[in-house]
């Protein structure tokens, strides 16, 4: 792929003279032997380099300088930040201290969002449309692929087209995105006509949420880690089924700090445990690691209850009162099948440790038991989710300190149209792209190519998709199926809001400004979705005319529009953040929304939780795949980025790479050494990629970080590992039509 | 006159590296690439390094985020031969660029590999910042806007200052350093596990002194008798 | 016995073509140099672990050969042992062309060699507690000394006696201070040793001495000079004992190193990725092969079997140098007990670039060009009519041979 060099930087340039610059580089100015020098051969050439530069007064060349509050979108958790703008140039990012969330603290991609934002590799010209006939994916050529079209061309194009298909047949593909775009997307969908909407998220959460769900019918809870010097309420025991708390769940940033806090914030600290097949950073700075074969967490968290339930540290006051289905899960979970004798055989964790586990877990209360995505993962990962949410119940973690909390938002000033279905699961996507029931795509900062298993296997359907807008800042692998792109700014040039995410349980909502005008031709999503809109005329732009949009200012005009009601403009751009009431605790009377306002222990799917194939089982693919994401892996930022890309994967002091991770003793035995390529296969693909031997991690398991393997993401990203995605299998998990990432079956051997 | 001291609490600190980056953000501390990374001619002020020992399945990997130690005996400062690496009176050991002839004597010196040669002139616009006020005579305090280098001069060896432009600054205009609401470093500042501390090592009040009053903590590779000021706190 | 020098003509076709080859690889290395100070050091193999390369291990090898020389030159004109005359001149002329190599080396290695003056300021603005400024002082000294020798050993001046022996001891110093820039580094295991300095100038005085005799064989065959045959024996036997010195320290140092705990080092050394260096080189090459063939009651005995012995040392001498430079940086350092994850655990590597080899080879060209030129200008060679027989050594190689062709029509 070629770039479209931006020709860009002309004000800075204009500004830059006061540094007395104009440094043409590499000018050599003359060779002259001096008479020492003859001596001993030395050439001097004058350097027009360093004191030039360096002997310039003590003059600052600082000429307006502001520190703009906004919010980050690194990853889901969209903290609060603040941006400091020396002369029209973002220069630093720093946590936003108004925010109680995560206390102003930030992870470390937040300052990586400096080159998200001056991504070498951003489009830089008005939108793109394909010429005719140009072959899509892998090897676009943006330059001879595309031709430039206006903004009021492209919009008026996309409208037709629109206009010309009956709304049902519209794909909507979302990335992450901020929250006050999120919902633009669903009010311009509902107000077009289509349900099509598919969210990214979903692709990894879905089986996760939909086993919280059973029990207590919402899709808001989150897992509060609480610190306070009245220990009684701060979070004792935390229980991490695969859930990489400080590496990658989120809340990242709140996560971090609490754990700062816990670690050394209460007399002994609060203890915690990690049951993952790979040493985590998580797990190298719990208390203990059990390494587990994965897929059978559901059935260690009820080999758990069974030792919970059988030596009665049950909360009686929770259970009587407040759920229902208890006797049957009770008699399911200390049937003999989950005896922790009997679970230690699959989980190969041992029964004793199991039992110290359950009974730690129980007594040190507040306790937590906390699901990573990628522990649920699987064909029957929301009955694993269910399983592990009902340990909290059982010890009473639910609605109490340091527990389970329910995550209150901000009272947004309600939208025109009501849109409440969550969107279609990826097999219903999968389904819709295969039999070719889409004629027309829009996508939102999305990436779904590398993100979805068995990339391979898309590329044909998405060559074959009729029509697909592109809407995001830089060229990427989606945009390589495009007939139009749109460049679309970054999280640092649009207006927009975010609300916390579970964690905290208060609500908080953090403003979005740009903090420079949109580079090049960028323009926000909220405006093209705007343009679209009226463009199309009534209905679809309705909703866009009853929150007042004016062509103007749009992006801005609708945020005040949702968050006037409850805070003032002037003290939300000053602040940055609004925060809601303190959350009150022990509101069972309103928290569960199941049919009997309780929550639900099932036991009807349990059982087959011990249904589950183990690694080595298929001696012909004896390893388990499974996939993290490193705490440097830039979800939006698409790895373009050097600073995350030197320091990519700590544990293995690597950077600028991804490796396969595997057990020093398997690797032995086939004769593979650290740093040696090798192929993995697995029924749906084959990769190359370096192997990582080390101890840390299940002998029967093998790991990979994804975020690296892009092949059109820009100068930092392309050519750089592989994308553990090509050889991932797909299975999906059967209440939520999730994709099953961990249960692909792979053989490993000597490139 | 203050001891600077820097106190880095390893049950806390995740390895998250915030650290890491937010120096190279806030020194504008130019980026590598894969070539310069294979090459191991990459410039880094502060690395997070990880040390394992043990095997499956009792292994334990130990993170440990690396600054300069500004030893209080510097080898670095003692092979010097142009006085470029220099120790302040508050007990930062200072790098001139100026006064630097790039021999790399004190590369091979340090026994905490915190310094780093620039092979390079800096590559991208986007990295060259010309907000930033020039690289300041190292005794001039006076100066405006908290960073020292808008361009980067090559040919030189760079480390870790301790963020002495903050801490000069704050100086200057009274503000308190190393207590919460005070001025710290960059890295300080930015870890969010708040597992860092900065402060004056002499002043008994100190939370670094206190910590120190109060926890275990040790040095790294302290047969070099090299007394460093950056002290860890023990898991 | 009257000895007279006189200079070559250097005017056959043969000469010329050596010159030309010379400066034009010396201009190649001048070029390569400036490329690399334009494009930054990043064009040579040199990195954040072994962040001296090439041109330091050539700058040591240089100021040992340096050192050597002048020792040799010392049995003439501080000795007064008048059976190594033919080559005192010569001898004293290499040790200031190779002084002069060594301090390009070092100069030419800087990042940014337009601030070298401040290696030479004595205190006012250098560190003297640091070696490398130490040494500036002895550098300096030392060509100017180098300079003085020459010029009184040329006038034949009675001076020489008295320059001769302070430039000899500022030799020794010159050496043994280069010894401790990596003696005194504690960091480094494989370097840091009390006996760096005296084992710098051990190997000095071997490989120095190897040198000139090699060096003024093939110039007074060439040259169609005479010979000594018993010049070249009695120091072949001064070789035997300087390599044996030699042996003891390394042996000592090494010993004491391999003791428990702080073993690493010498491990990394002797078994590590760089041991060929060790074993192959510093060993086989620098000691054993040439203890060998002088010890050798025939070998010993003839001009050609220690010739070969010189060659074989001084290769192996620069294997020793290679031995400090090499694994002693690129051995990783120990931050913390246990094994250090990825690149910042990593052995540091050096690959061979070709900017920074082009400057090796320039600078060894250069040398030669300025010896070549000296052999014509100055008068360094001793005429014929001296004693001893000039027929040993007849097989000589083929590029020796060509220059014997030339030496024919001088
Ligand atoms: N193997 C495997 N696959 C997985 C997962 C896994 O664990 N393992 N996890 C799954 C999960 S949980 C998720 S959430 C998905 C993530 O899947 P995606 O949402 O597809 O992930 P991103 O890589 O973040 O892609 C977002 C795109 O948005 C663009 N973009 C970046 N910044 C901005 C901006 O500021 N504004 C706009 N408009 N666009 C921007 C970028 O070009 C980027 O390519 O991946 C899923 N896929
Ligand atoms: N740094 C970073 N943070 C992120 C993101 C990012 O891209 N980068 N993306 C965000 C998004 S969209 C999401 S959805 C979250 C996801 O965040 P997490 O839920 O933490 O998911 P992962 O990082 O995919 O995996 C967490 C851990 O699960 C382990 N694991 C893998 N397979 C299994 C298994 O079968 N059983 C068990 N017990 N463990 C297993 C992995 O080794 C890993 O340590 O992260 C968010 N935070
Ligand atoms: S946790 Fe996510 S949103 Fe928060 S600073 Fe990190 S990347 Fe940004
Ligand atoms: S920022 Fe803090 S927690 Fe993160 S690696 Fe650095 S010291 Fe550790
Ligand atoms: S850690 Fe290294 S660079 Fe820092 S003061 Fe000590 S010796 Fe000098
Ligand atoms: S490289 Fe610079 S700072 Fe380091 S020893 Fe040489 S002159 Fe001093
Ligand atoms: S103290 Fe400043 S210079 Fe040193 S590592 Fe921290 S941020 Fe970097
Ligand atoms: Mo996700």
């Amino acid at each position: 792929m070629s770039q479209l060099t931006p020709d860009s930087k002309n004000e800075l340039q204009g500004k830059r003279s006061s540094n007395g610059s104009g440094m043409s580089r590499r000018a050599f100015l003359g060779i002259s032997a001096a008479a020492a020098a003859a001596l001993t051969a030395i050439v001097v050439i004058k350097r027009p380099k360093p004191d030039e530069t360096l002997d310039k007064g003590t003059e600052s060349a600082v000429e307006t300088e502001q520190f703009i509050f906004t919010s980050c979108l690194n990853c889901p958790t969209r903290c609060a930040i603040k941006v400091r703008v020396v002369n029209g140039k973002a220069v630093r990012i720093f946590g936003n201290s108004n925010s109680p969330y995560s206390d102003g603290k930030t992870c470390p991609r937040s300052h990586v969002g400096l080159q998200v934002l001056y991504n070498p590799d951003r489009f830089t010209t008005t939108p793109l449309a394909r010429v005719s006939g140009r072959a899509k994916g892998n090897g676009v050529d943006l330059e001879n692929d595309f031709e430039r079209i206006s903004w009021d061309e492209a919009i008026s194009r996309i409208a037709q087209k629109l206009g010309s298909i009956s709304p049902e047949k519209l794909l909507m593909l979302q990335g992450l995105n901020t929250n006050s775009n999120e919902d633009l997307i669903r009010q311009f969908a509902r107000a077009y006509g289509t349900t099509n909407l598919f969210h990214e998220e979903s692709l990894e959460m879905a089986a996760d949420v939909e086993g919280k769900r059973m029990a207590d019918g919402r899709d808001n809870s989150g897992y509060e880690l609480r610190s306070e010097n009245a220990s009684e309420t701060s979070t004792k025991y935390i229980l991490a089924f695969g859930a990489s708390i400080v590496e990658s769940e989120k809340p990242l940033a709140r996560n971090i700090h609490l754990w700062g806090e816990l670690r050394r914030g209460t007399p002994n600290g609060s203890k915690v445990v990690v049951i993952d097949p790979r040493y985590s950073v998580t797990a190298a700075k719990a208390d203990q690691w059990i390494p587990i074969n994965p897929g059978t967490e559901g059935a260690m968290a009820m080999a758990m209850a069974n030792v919970i339930i059988g030596e009665d540290l049950i909360d009686h006051d929770f259970i009587d009162n407040w759920t229902t289905g208890f006797e049957n899960f009770k008699t399911v979970a200390t049937s003999y099948r989950f005896s922790p004798e009997e679970v230690a055989k699959i989980t190969g964790v041992d029964a004793e440790v199991i039992r110290e586990t359950a009974m730690d877990f129980a007594r040190s209360r507040p306790s937590v038991a906390w699901s990573g995505e990628s522990a649920t993962s699987w064909a029957y990962g929301s009955y694993a989710s269910h399983a592990i949410f009902c340990l909290n119940a059982l010890v009473g973690s639910i609605d109490v300190p340091g527990g389970i909390v329910y995550q209150e938002s901000p009272p947004y000033r309600p939208l025109p149209l009501d849109v409440t279905e969550g969107g279609i699961s990826f097999r219903e996507l999968a389904d819709l792209v295969r039999n070719g029931s889409v004629e027309a795509a829009l996508g939102f900062n999305s990436n779904l190519i590398m993100s979805v298993p068995s990339t391979k296997k898309w590329n044909d359907a998405l060559k074959n998709l009729p029509y697909y807008v592109h809407i995001g800042p830089a060229m990427n692998e989606m945009a390589a199926y495009a007939d139009i792109i749109l460049p679309a700014c970054t999280y640092l040039e649009e207006w927009g809001y975010e609300s916390a995410i579970p964690g905290s349980g208060y609500a908080e909502a953090r403003i979005k400004q740009p903090v420079v005008s949109p580079l090049y031709e960028s323009s926000a999503i909220a405006t093209i979705l705007y343009d679209l809109a009226t463009e199309m005329g009534s209905p679809v732009s309705d909703p866009f005319m009853a929150m007042g949009g004016s062509a103007v200012g749009f992006g801005e005009e609708f945020v005040r529009y949702r968050t006037e009601t409850f805070v003032s403009w002037e003290d939300f751009r000053r602040d940055g953040v609004w925060v809601g009431e303190d959350y009150q605790y022990y509101k069972y009377d309103e928290i569960f929304h199941t049919p009997s306002d309780r929550f639900e222990f099932k036991s009807t799917h349990l059982e087959r939780l011990l249904n589950v194939s183990l690694p080595g089982e298929d001696t012909q693919r004896p390893f388990m795949m499974g996939i993290y994401r490193p705490v440097m892996e830039m979800r939006s930022g698409v790895q373009n980025c050097p600073w995350a890309q030197e320091v990519f994967l700590v544990m293995d002091g690597i950077g600028w790479n991804n490796v396969v991770e595997m057990n020093r003793e398997a690797a032995e035995r086939m004769g593979i050494g650290d740093g040696d390529e090798v192929v993995v296969e697995s029924e749906f693909g084959e990769i190359e990629a370096e192997a990582r031997v080390r101890q840390g991690i299940l002998p029967g398991a093998a790991a990979m970080a994804t975020g690296q393997g892009r092949y059109a993401s820009g100068r930092w990203a392309d050519d750089i590992g592989v994308n553990p995605n090509e050889v991932i299998g797909i299975e999906y998990d059967e209440e939520s039509g999730q994709p099953s990432y961990f249960s692909t079956r792979v053989k490993i051997r000597k490139a | 006159m203050a001891k600077w001291g820097m106190i880095i609490d390893l049950d806390k600190c995740v390895g998250c590296q915030a650290c890491s980056l937010a120096c190279k953000s806030e020194n504008n501390v130019p980026h590598g690439s894969p070539h310069e990374w294979k090459r191991h001619q990459d410039l880094y002020w502060h690395k997070v390094i990880a040390v394992t020992e043990g095997e499956y399945p009792t292994v334990n990997t130990q993170i440990i985020p690396m600054p300069c130690m500004h030893c209080e005996h510097p080898p670095c400062v003692n092979v010097c031969p142009a006085k470029a690496t220099y120790q302040r009176g508050d007990g930062i050991v200072m790098q001139n660029f100026r006064r630097c002839i790039g021999c790399r004597y004190c590369i091979i010196a340090c026994p905490y590999g915190s310094r780093n040669f620039n092979f390079k002139d800096q590559a991208d616009e986007e990295y060259d910042r010309p907000d930033l006020p020039p690289d300041l005579d190292l005794s001039y305090v006076g100066h405006i806007g908290p960073w020292p280098y808008p361009r980067r001069t090559r040919g030189v060896v760079e480390k870790c200052t301790y963020c002495f432009h903050r801490i000069d600054q704050a100086l200057e205009k009274g503000v308190d350093i190393g207590s919460p609401d005070g001025v710290v470093p960059a890295c300080v500042e930015a870890c969010p596990a708040e597992a860092r501390f900065f402060g004056d090592l002499d002043d008994p009040e100190s939370e670094v002194s206190r910590l120190l009053a109060t926890r275990n903590s040790f040095k790294l590779r302290e047969e070099m008798s090299t007394h460093p000021k950056t002290i860890y706190l023990p898991r | 016995m009257q000895l007279s020098f006189t200079p070559i003509k250097g005017t056959s076709r043969k000469y010329k073509v050596l010159v030309a080859v010379l400066a034009v690889l010396a201009l190649t290395g001048i070029v390569a140099y400036m490329v690399s100070y334009l494009e930054g050091l990043r064009l040579w193999g040199i990195n954040n672990s072994v962040s001296w390369g090439q041109l330091i291990t050539v700058d040591i090898f240089f100021i040992g050969l340096s050192a050597g020389s002048l020792v040799v030159s010392s049995l003439v004109y501080v000795f007064g042992q008048e059976r190594y005359k033919p080559i005192g001149r010569m001898a004293v002329f290499m040790g200031l062309l190779l002084m002069i190599g060594a301090m390009v080396c070092v100069l030419t290695d800087l990042g940014r060699p337009e601030k070298m003056w401040r290696l030479f300021m004595y205190g006012y603005l250098s560190n003297m507690k640091s070696m490398f400024a130490v040494n500036g002082i002895f550098y300096a000294g030392y060509i100017g000394l180098l300079v003085a020798y020459l010029a009184a050993a040329l006038a034949n001046s009675k001076l020489t006696k008295v320059i001769a022996p302070v430039a000899v001891l500022w030799a020794i110093l010159v050496h043994m201070g280069t010894g401790a820039i990596f003696g005194f580094i504690e960091t480094r295991g494989i370097m840091y040793s009390p006996l760096k300095p005296v084992e710098f100038i051990s190997a000095a005085f071997a490989s120095g001495l190897a040198l000139v005799m090699l060096l003024s064989y093939v110039t007074l065959k060439l040259g169609k000079r005479p010979i000594s045959k018993d010049m070249y024996v009695s120091l072949g036997r001064m070789l035997i004992v300087l390599i044996i010195v030699l042996v003891v320290l390394v042996v000592t140092d090494k010993l004491t190193h391999f003791y428990p705990p702080a073993r690493e080092s010498v491990l990394f050394l002797t078994q590590g990725p760089w041991s060929w260096i060790f074993w192959g080189m510093q060993v086989t090459l620098g000691y054993v092969i040439p203890l060998i063939i002088l010890c050798h009651p025939k070998w010993g005995k003839t001009v050609k079997g220690i010739m070969i012995a010189c060659l074989i040392c001084v290769i192996g001498i620069f294997g020793e140098r290679m031995g400090i430079i090499f694994p002693g940086l690129s051995q990783p350092l120990q931050y913390y007990p246990g094994e250090i994850e990825g690149v910042w655990g990593v052995r540091g590597g050096f690959p061979i670039m070709p900017a920074e080899t082009l400057m090796t080879v320039g600078i060894f060209s250069l040398l030669g060009l300025m010896y070549v030129l000296g052999l014509k200008f100055l008068q360094l060679l001793p005429t014929a009519g001296s004693e001893g027989t000039a027929d040993e050594g007849s097989e000589a190689t083929a590029e020796q041979k060509a220059l014997a062709a030339e030496g024919g029509t001088t």
